[in-house]
């Protein structure tokens, strides 16, 4: 019974949160619409690919805003009909939406497979190289990128005007959040967990544990592929310095702020961020001490560091602390006298160990 | 404690959020504007106003505050601010500074108001982030700047997707901003990296007979143009290219690259485009692989300077350099003087980048490029609010008064081509021996009037310029033969 009534008010929560969002361009300016929360929206659809590996297949992987990159560059080489830079292949947008979700879908799969057989530090820094030799390979070989990026890039005529972007990152947003809780319960979902728990037993048990991971893996690619193209519809343009090591690691402090270990986190962590990077040099006095627009990245190094510190799981860590011992403190109320049963802990492995 | 330290921890981080939270609001609120497309689909948003045409300029300016330019952030803020200081009654709100803003700016009965300073990175994505924040949140309606080459391109192409915004490019020196994107409200009054190279192959074949160079850049969109306009001049006038070496930005061991360069014997100079740290490092490695540095067998864009000598030795002298925004400081024109006087005038000290971000006297920095391009955006601005009597109201006879304004400025006239990029002078000079034996930059000659497209080397249609464009081709140059010869920091004119 309380098991029920906990997830119906999570999703009644939900609900309506996302009639909110549905609702926002009406309450809201274009500006805070179309721009902070339309790349919330995208930001967090790609940093959720991150907490999906982290949190089902307990990989935390740097390589998330490479595939991201791989569709919007790959999607700017064959929806361009002219002009200086890139293939030009001047396909129809649609049929180079679906180009581009095949070769980053393609492109996660053969990494992803590569990672594989690797865990933990090993899997971060294999996929680090990932980005940085994706990085390298859009610098050099300036036929797919430009030279200096791809810019003029259009958004389909579907999506024309930009409130279209945001309804169509808030559906993707939905979709992928409802997809991978979905995930989690599949036969599929069950045994990447399983997998993240116990390789060596699951594969005892005879499980492909490398096969979990590729297709955990390539499905993350094909989530971030999405994310990147929302991305270069957004921005008119990608170059390499848009998957360089910088916003690559932006993308990991996102989820990271959000917390690691829960999905709705990541699209919280890019709320945070892009309302810090918009507003913080707005706020009244800040520039008097010495919190200038040159200083944001400072500002959010600090907040990660407040945030690992306070609260590991990120501020939905915050917020699900702060329900418990309100639930707590609620049921002392209650039950005043209860002596006759024992409390119940749940146990939750996590990235940083376990904890009751 | 140790809970109630949390407790208070966990309220700041939410106090901090809220008002984050409500700042975004807040500021949206009162200043938001949308884009004409947003109104078209989101008529339930009262709030969002077309910009505020008809009641005056608001001014955003692009410049960086952090990446490899980032040092050049007031430089740049305080060359729009000069201009308007200078012929739009503007004060600086700082004597210090030009990052505080300026007020009381006026054209014609028309108010410029500066509602923000973008800060980029050197990257086009942080640029787009910058120019959105000022135009769409902050209602700017006319944009100076921006910096760097990618960030031009950028923005050029954000300017064709908004026609109600005027672009006046700050000093962003690539060349398909203007030639291709051809953005009809986007404006650039000084040259891009290939102009700043015009003349150097003239004057190198036809006066110090070398038939044969090597070129080195850097392997990115400034090195290719400043390489291009080189190639482009100096194979025009007749000169062959024999090699191209493109070592990636940021390479601090240039030996392999040197290594790809033919010796000393086999060519008659070379010409290099190695920027930022990469110009020394990339000398050294010369001197180290092919053998001491003869000044007279080697040509440099506007990265060599006198500074090289300290590390390198005065081997480095009589090597040629193309040049830049402005003429080198040892031409001294009364108009010269008069600009560098008003700068001084206008603040006590700016803390420039060629002052090391220091405290210096502002003329420092506005000798130099950097600040000058942004002075030249906000001289136009001025003259031609003052074409159309301060009357923003009709955009169309706005854009026409800048395209047809002919900039009478301090080092040199400057006009636009079709393509709304300017026609410029460029400054070609050497570096030399003074007196006490220290190397000096000495200005050598002026190339009047020189456009982007060289004679028809580059043209919208044509590539943009790369590891292998342009081709070693002759062709007529509108100003071979017409530069003007600089004696002692005077022009022979």
């Amino acid at each position: 019974m309380n098991l029920r009534d906990r997830l119906t008010g999570a999703r009644l929560a939900f609900a309506g949160l996302v009639l909110i969002m549905v609702l926002l361009p009406s309450l809201a300016t274009a500006f805070f619409v179309n721009f902070v929360m339309t790349q919330t929206l995208i930001l967090g659809l790609a940093a959720a690919t991150i907490v999906f590996l982290a949190k089902y297949g307990g990989m935390t992987s740097l390589a998330q805003l490479l595939m991201f990159g791989i569709a919007g560059f790959m999607f700017g080489n064959a929806a361009l009909a002219g002009g200086a830079r890139g293939l030009n292949l001047g396909w129809h947008p649609w049929a180079a939406v679906g180009f581009a979700l095949l070769v980053t879908t393609v492109a996660a799969f053969v990494l992803g497979a590569i990672a594989s057989r690797t865990t933990g530090i090993y899997f971060l820094m294999l996929t680090l190289v990932y980005g940085v030799i994706g990085y390298f390979v859009f610098a050099q070989i300036v036929e797919i990128s430009g030279p200096g990026g791809i810019t003029s890039i259009q958004r389909p005529d579907l999506l024309g005007p930009p409130i279209r972007l945001y309804y169509a990152g808030l559906l993707l947003s939905v979709l992928a959040y409802l997809g991978f809780r979905a995930v989690r319960r599949t036969a599929f979902g069950l045994a990447l967990q399983g997998v993240r728990d116990d390789p060596v037993r699951m594969a005892s048990l005879g499980f492909n544990v490398a096969l979990h991971r590729t297709l955990a893996f390539t499905m993350a690619g094909f989530v971030a592929g999405l994310a990147g193209l929302l991305n270069v519809w957004w921005n008119g343009q990608i170059d390499p310095a848009s998957i360089s090591i910088g916003p690559t690691l932006i993308l990991l402090i996102i989820a990271v702020i959000g917390g690691i270990s829960s999905l709705e986190g990541a699209w919280l962590g890019a709320f945070v961020y892009v309302l810090v990077f918009t507003y913080l040099r707005d706020l009244p006095l800040v520039d008097r001490i010495g919190i200038t627009e040159a200083r944001f990245n400072t500002v959010i190094g600090v907040i990660v560091l407040a945030i690992m510190v306070l609260s590991p799981e990120g501020l939905t860590g915050i917020g699900q602390r702060l329900r418990r011992r309100l639930r707590r403190r609620v049921a002392a109320e209650a039950a005043p006298t209860a002596g006759d049963s024992l409390p119940v802990h749940t146990t939750q492995k996590e990235l940083g160990g376990t904890r009751p | 404690m140790k809970r109630l330290r949390r407790r208070t921890a966990l309220a700041l981080s939410i106090t901090t959020g809220l008002a984050l939270v409500a700042a975004g609001c807040g500021g949206g609120d009162d200043d938001s504007a949308g884009l004409p497309a947003d109104q078209q689909t989101s008529d339930a948003d009262g709030s969002a106003a077309p910009p505020t045409d008809g009641e005056g300029i608001r001014l955003g300016i692009l410049g960086q505050c952090e990446g490899p330019f980032g040092g050049f952030h007031e430089d740049v803020v305080a060359g729009t601010t000069l201009a308007l200081a200078q012929f739009a009654g503007a004060t600086p709100n700082s004597s210090t500074s030009a990052l505080e803003g300026f007020s009381g700016a006026e054209v014609a009965g028309t108010p410029i108001e500066l509602v923000g300073i973008g800060c980029g990175d050197d990257t086009a994505d942080r640029i787009l982030q910058e120019v959105r924040r000022l135009v769409e949140q902050l209602g700017a309606n006319v944009i100076i700047g921006p910096l760097s080459g990618d960030e031009g391109i950028a923005i050029a192409e954000y300017a064709k997707a908004n026609p109600e915004l005027t672009v006046f490019a700050g000093i962003s020196g690539s060349q398909e901003q203007t030639l291709q994107v051809q953005a009809p409200n986007y404006f650039r009054f000084y040259g891009d990296g290939a102009i700043w190279s015009a003349g150097l192959g003239d004057l190198l074949h036809n006066q110090e007979g070398w038939d044969t160079v090597a070129v080195i850049a850097d392997d990115y969109s400034f090195g290719h143009t400043s390489a291009a306009g080189f190639v482009a001049d100096f194979c025009a006038v007749g000169g062959e290219v024999t090699h191209r070496v493109f070592p990636p930005l940021g390479t601090t061991d240039y030996s392999s690259y040197i290594a790809q360069l033919p010796n000393p014997d086999e060519v008659d100079g070379y010409f290099w485009a190695v920027g930022g740290t990469g110009t020394q490092a990339a000398l050294e490695a010369f001197v180290n692989g092919k053998g001491d540095l003869t000044g007279d067998q080697h040509a440099g864009n506007l990265f060599f300077n006198p500074g090289l000598a300290q590390a390198l030795g005065s081997g480095i002298a009589g090597a040629y350099v193309g040049g830049f925004a402005t003429l080198p400081g040892d031409v001294r024109t009364p108009e010269i003087e008069e600009y560098l006087a008003a700068a001084d005038a206008t603040w006590e000290t700016i803390p420039g980048s060629l002052s090391g971000n220091e405290p210096a006297p502002p003329s420092v920095a506005a000798a130099f490029g950097f600040f000058y391009g942004y002075y030249t955006a906000g001289v136009a601005l001025v003259e031609s609010l003052e074409a159309v009597g301060g009357d923003v109201s009709d955009l169309g006879a706005f854009h026409e008064a800048i395209s047809g304004l002919t900039l009478e400025l301090p080092y040199g006239d400057i006009s636009l081509d079709d393509n709304r990029s300017g026609i410029v002078d460029v400054g070609l000079s050497r570096l030399a021996l003074d007196d006490s034996g220290e190397v000096v930059q000495e200005t050598v000659a002026i190339v009047p009037g020189v456009d982007q497209t060289f004679g028809g080397t580059f043209s919208p249609d044509t590539p943009s310029p790369g590891r292998d464009f342009p081709a070693c081709e002759e062709r007529e140059l509108p100003w071979e033969g017409n530069a003007i010869p600089v004696v002692d920091g005077v022009p022979q004119s």
